[in-house]
């Protein structure tokens, strides 16, 4: 309560601060005086990717010693062993192999800040990406009628005030995880935080200014409240340059969709604009057609997700102790390949789960051999961690969350054991 | 007992608002006597005009409030309910549409799923198998196109970017304004969604023989067409549930046997062998049985009774049993399906004698229906009752006193407030059971009832960012050319249209649409919208104004606000405003960059045609048309800016100034509510 107060009244401080591109002078100047110290405590940040589509994590983590997905796959296996034509898979501990183009994770594990987490799936068992991103984001994987999503009940259930950059999602519309009666927001890009008008931005500088005269006066609370924060919120993202955004030294974002969205993520996380849960997606994994191994569509994709992943992380280093990122994917893909050259909907994924107090640095879960009378449905990965198991543990340790019946209603599972 | 005593109450209720809305039923049938206690509230006529435009339109237009005043609120709101006003302008407006017509068939056949194209072109060999590997290649995607245009095939994207027009320009210019309020309410409570791409080639026809000829009369019938229609049940994937005690079920499991047979004799473990293959056909038979409770579940949480309605899990099991077997016709171009191979065996005479039942798009498969006894709500329905069973249940949860309550709880939050009064919501429930749920009868209980008619009703009531973008084009007497790119702002504003992925619907108070990101977006849509920088949108500011230019910047603050937000305090606003308006040094740096930024027809081009942010909304269905039409826009626009700038008026600085301040009502906080 004391920290929200606390955020209004120390950017309330001026009208007349608006800028667009480039703050003119004679508005900028009460802002740019205006030093903002941190108004709230400093909180845990998670960071969620989704994975539309539904990864095939036996490509991306392959069980490489298993006879059977060897047979299963006669073009799309892949060994660790150094001395097979082309790249090999990085062997991790004998038995798990990371996809080559997921190198940039290699050093996450071996310092035992990245876990992975295999088998990791619904119980429910539809394979229709809709069905099934719509329970895993609901939180409630057998009623479709649940109104909120999880990330949204993990807000209300952290117990203080947030600012306005509370929850942001990096997408178009908001996503489904983020559904409910909590403020979050739904940004693709955060230079939109403005008022702007193309081609005129003087005479939206004037309406800036106009509006949060008007808002500030309105008496309809929620509109007031609403207006002035969201005129707190855009001089708190005028404190950077956000359109010029530099990333630490010797960070590299992959010119793609997620490293665009971690990239500002970042920027949110060191402007410490209050930033609590960040949702970001990354998509192509619904690889029917011509998967590829080495190079092609998983590839590129594996490649895209690491390098993103590693790039945050190294850009945010100073705060890395407060920030964990956390996978997920809708289900996952048959162990057989099919006739193009691809793989057909699963049950099964993994889960990667990056930070320093995450229990890293090895593969968990409980992968059978995977010969047909372990399979489930006699041809997919079968599911032997619930992805409650990791989310709850994650939003318990990290976000100090407690109530996993609010959180995941319908369910009363342990830990997966991805957190220390 | 319990469940007698419900009963009893339920009829006693019936009774009593039989009783007591008989002198009621009388005036219904002398509409001349229907009343609106306006003026007992305080109301002026021309208040409770404004009032009622606010409410139950998408927005006042000029001209339109005397228009209600001269036919009289009461025949108005009649008028209204009845939903016969003519609507040629409109009908002229959506003539260029040509899916909007269709039938789900027809939208099948004209827009298949890639992958049904993909497999049409292979099975003709036009595509060859192995290509299909190179699918992300350009002479692959090249092939695909070349083949849906000797088709004559269109991509699924078109049939929704017409869908969507549709109902930018419906909502805009329709004569019949409640029934569109209504078919957005409706379409909403029973929600579908394009994101589920089962269901999503089902949504236009779904919205159009649906939702729209029922929003004002019987809510069964309603309840039963959305029941029976493929959108919902695809999307509640009622369509393929099937029973324990179904013929269905007996020839699956003998199935089963056989297969389970035959694998346990298969000992080879090769995974591309024999016994893999009978896995994979085990699997596959396991997933076409079984009961799926979704729709049973989601029609009495959130169609009718409400989630406190009063039933069990038991309840929702059973009503699931009951609703086996309701599935879908099989169409052609569709999904090849268990039911399509039956019908082409057996034939449908065959059928329909042994109880199958054939209904437009929809079908009762009696073979998939569980036919053993269950009990819903108390109610028996004794085994064997096949297709008239689900019927029974419809009627019985249309009929539900929790059910009256709860939709008239939601109608009142529509209409009225976010927290309407309980003896408001009460009177109309009562309507609701006495009438058979008649929705007219439910509405005019409502706009009759002196809680409708509270002064601290005015406004109390935030737009949704549909209801805000349509209120400023019918504000302004706008054309809308490019509705598409309007729907791209209602996105962005946070409401993407028919994309909403839970059957709960957008939810439907001030808290949901007004937080910080979209707050702005509405306020950068007020200034974008006034200054016609979106694309196809023209209107003439001085024509709403009798042709007349305000002098001053005051003048127009003063002038606009009050044709705008007729009968809204608007002195508060122009006090504000006043101040910052009169500054000196503000205006003259406005107008020298207005003038700067248009006598630059470059600049101007690429800061309007870069619409990046509607690029961002339409990421995931890159479409050839979109683009397009974008491109159109920009060439449009660089026409305009060359010849004699239409779209931006030729007096820069003064015009300029007029849609800044118009820009300023559209997104002042009294523009958001209504």
């Amino acid at each position: 309560m004391s920290s929200r107060k606390a955020f209004l009244q120390k950017a309330g401080l001026a009208l007349f601060s608006i800028g667009v591109g480039g703050v003119p002078a004679f508005l900028a100047t009460a802002a740019g005086s205006d030093k903002i110290t941190r108004p709230y405590k400093k909180k845990k940040i998670l960071v969620f990717i989704f994975q539309r589509g539904a990864m095939d994590g036996l490509m991306a983590v392959t069980p490489f010693t298993d006879s059977f997905l060897k047979a299963a796959r006669p073009t799309l296996f892949m060994d660790a062993a150094k001395a097979s034509a082309g790249k090999s898979l990085i062997d991790l501990d004998g038995r798990f192999g990371l996809h080559p183009s997921m190198g940039a994770f290699e050093s996450l594990f071996r310092e035992k800040r990245l876990a992975i987490a295999h088998g990791m799936g619904s119980p429910n068992n539809t394979r229709s990406h809709f069905d099934a991103q719509d329970y895993m984001e609901s939180g409630t994987p057998f009623s479709k009628g649940t109104a909120s999503g999880w990330l949204n009940r993990a807000i209300g259930l952290m117990g203080h005030d947030g600012t306005p950059f509370r929850a942001v999602s990096i997408t178009a519309a908001l996503p489904r995880s983020f559904y409910g009666d909590n403020e979050t927001m739904a940004i693709s890009n955060l230079q939109d935080f403005a008022i702007q008008l193309k081609g005129n931005p003087m005479g939206a500088n004037a309406a800036a200014k106009s509006f949060e005269e008007l808002y500030d006066q309105t008496t309809t609370s929620l509109l007031s409240k609403t207006g002035k924060e969201s005129f707190e919120a855009i001089k708190m993202l005028q404190k950077t340059d956000v359109k010029n955004y530099r990333p630490a030294t010797g960070v590299i974002y992959p010119a793609s969709p997620l490293g665009n969205s971690l990239k500002q993520i970042a920027q949110m996380i060191k402007m410490d604009v209050g930033l609590e849960v960040a949702f970001a997606e990354s998509g192509g994994w619904d690889t029917h057609f011509n998967q590829g191994t080495e190079n092609g569509i998983f590839a590129r994709n594996v490649a895209d997700l690491s390098n993103s992943i590693a790039a945050f992380w190294k850009d945010i280093e100073p705060m890395q102790d407060d920030i964990t990122l956390m996978t997920s994917t809708e289900f996952g893909r048959t162990v057989k390949q099919n006739g193009t050259g691809g793989t057909d909907h699963g049950r099964a994924s993994c889960a990667f789960i990056l930070g320093n107090d995450v229990n890293g640095g090895s593969v968990l879960g409980d992968i059978k051999p995977l010969s047909i009378e372990n399979l489930a449905d006699g041809r997919d990965l079968a599911v032997t961690t619930d992805f409650r198991s990791i989310f709850s543990e994650v939003a318990n340790a990290h976000l100090h969350i407690n109530d996993n019946k609010i959180l995941f209603p319908e369910w009363s599972g342990g830990k997966a054991g991805v957190m220390k | 007992m319990i469940q007698a005593g419900k009963i009893f109450f339920v009829l006693t209720v019936c009774l009593l608002v039989n009783l007591l809305f008989s002198s009621f039923n009388k005036q219904d049938a002398h509409p001349v006597n229907f009343k609106m206690p306006f003026k007992q509230a305080g109301f002026t006529e021309r208040q409770a005009a404004a009032h009622l435009i606010d409410r139950f339109t998408f927005g006042n237009s000029p001209g339109y409030l005397d228009e209600v005043i001269k036919s009289g609120l009461e025949n108005w709101f009649l008028q209204q309910l009845e939903g016969k006003q003519n609507d040629a302008d409109l009908n002229k407006r959506l003539s260029g549409y040509d899916a909007l017509q269709m039938s789900n068939t027809q939208v099948l056949t004209k827009f298949p799923r890639t992958a049904t194209i993909v497999k049409e072109a292979v099975a003709e060999g036009i595509i060859s198998k192995d290509s299909l590997k190179e699918n992300g290649k350009k002479e692959y995607r090249e092939a695909v196109k070349a083949y849906m245009e000797q088709k004559g095939y269109k991509p699924q994207q078109e049939l929704f970017r017409q869908f969507v027009s549709q109902k930018i320009l419906s909502a805009a210019y329709s004569n019949n304004q409640l029934h569109q309020v209504l078919t957005e309410f409706w379409f909403n409570h029973f929600n579908v969604s394009i994101s589920k791409n089962q269901c999503a080639p089902y949504i236009p026809a779904y919205e159009r023989d649906v939702i729209r000829p029922n929003v004002a009369g019987k809510f069964g019938t309603l309840l039963l067409a959305t029941a029976q229609s493929p959108a919902m049940l695809f999307y509640l994937d009622n369509f393929s549930s099937s029973g324990e005690n179904s013929d269905f079920k007996q020839r699956q499991e003998k199935l089963q046997q056989r297969l389970e047979k035959k694998a346990s004799q298969a000992n080879d473990e090769d995974p591309s062998g024999d016994k893999a293959k009978l896995m994979e056909k085990l699997s596959t038979n396991k997933k076409n049985q079984g009961l799926n409770e979704n729709y049973a579940r989601e029609i009495m949480e959130l169609h009718t009774l409400g989630v406190d309605g009063g039933y069990s899990q038991q309840d929702v099991t059973n009503a699931a049993k009951v609703l086996t077997g309701w599935t879908v016709y099989p169409m052609a171009n569709g999904p090849a399906s268990a039911v399509k191979k039956m019908i082409e065996r057996f034939g449908e005479d065959n059928l329909a004698a042994k109880g199958f039942v054939h209904d437009g798009d929809f079908f009762f498969a009696i073979n998939r229906h569980d036919n053993g006894a269950k009990t819903v709500l108390g109610k028996p329905f004794a085994a064997g009752g096949g297709y008239q069973d689900g019927l029974d249940l419809i009627n019985l949860l249309a009929h539900h006193a929790a059910t009256a309550k709860f939709i008239c709880k939601k109608l009142a939050v529509k209409f009225v407030s976010d927290n309407p009064p309980a003896s408001l919501t009460d009177k109309m429930a009562a309507t609701f059971l006495a009438n058979n749920g008649d929705i007219k009868e439910v509405l005019k209980t409502m706009v009759a009832a002196p809680e409708f008619w509270t002064k601290d009703a005015i406004a109390q009531k935030t737009k949704s960012p549909l209801e805000l973008a349509i209120s400023s084009v019918r504000a302004l007497d706008a054309t809308v050319n490019m509705p598409f790119l309007m729907y791209q702002w209602v996105s962005k504003m946070g409401q993407k249209l028919y994309y909403y992925q839970a059957p709960t619907g957008f939810p439907d108070k001030g808290q949901y649409w007004i937080n910080t990101g979209a707050l702005l977006n509405r306020m950068n849509f007020g200034l974008a919208f006034a200054s016609q920088k979106i694309p196809g949108v023209e209107f003439n500011l001085a024509a709403i104004n009798n042709n007349h230019e305000p002098e001053s910047a005051i003048d127009a603050l003063k002038t606009y606000s009050k044709i705008i937000l007729p009968e809204r305090d608007v002195d508060a606003t122009i006090k504000r405003l006043t101040a910052l308006v009169n500054d000196p040094s503000i205006q003259q740096k406005i107008d020298e960059a207005a003038g700067k930024a248009t006598s630059n027809s470059d600049q101007n081009h690429v800061a309007m045609g870069g619409n990046q942010d509607a690029d961002e909304i339409m990421l995931d269905q890159k479409n050839g048309r979109i683009l397009t039409e974008d491109k159109l826009a920009r060439k449009n626009l660089g026409k305009r800016t060359k010849a004699g700038n239409e779209m931006m008026p030729s007096a820069a600085g003064n015009n300029s100034m007029l849609a800044q301040v118009v820009g300023i009502i559209i997104g002042s906080p009294e523009f958001q509510k209504r």
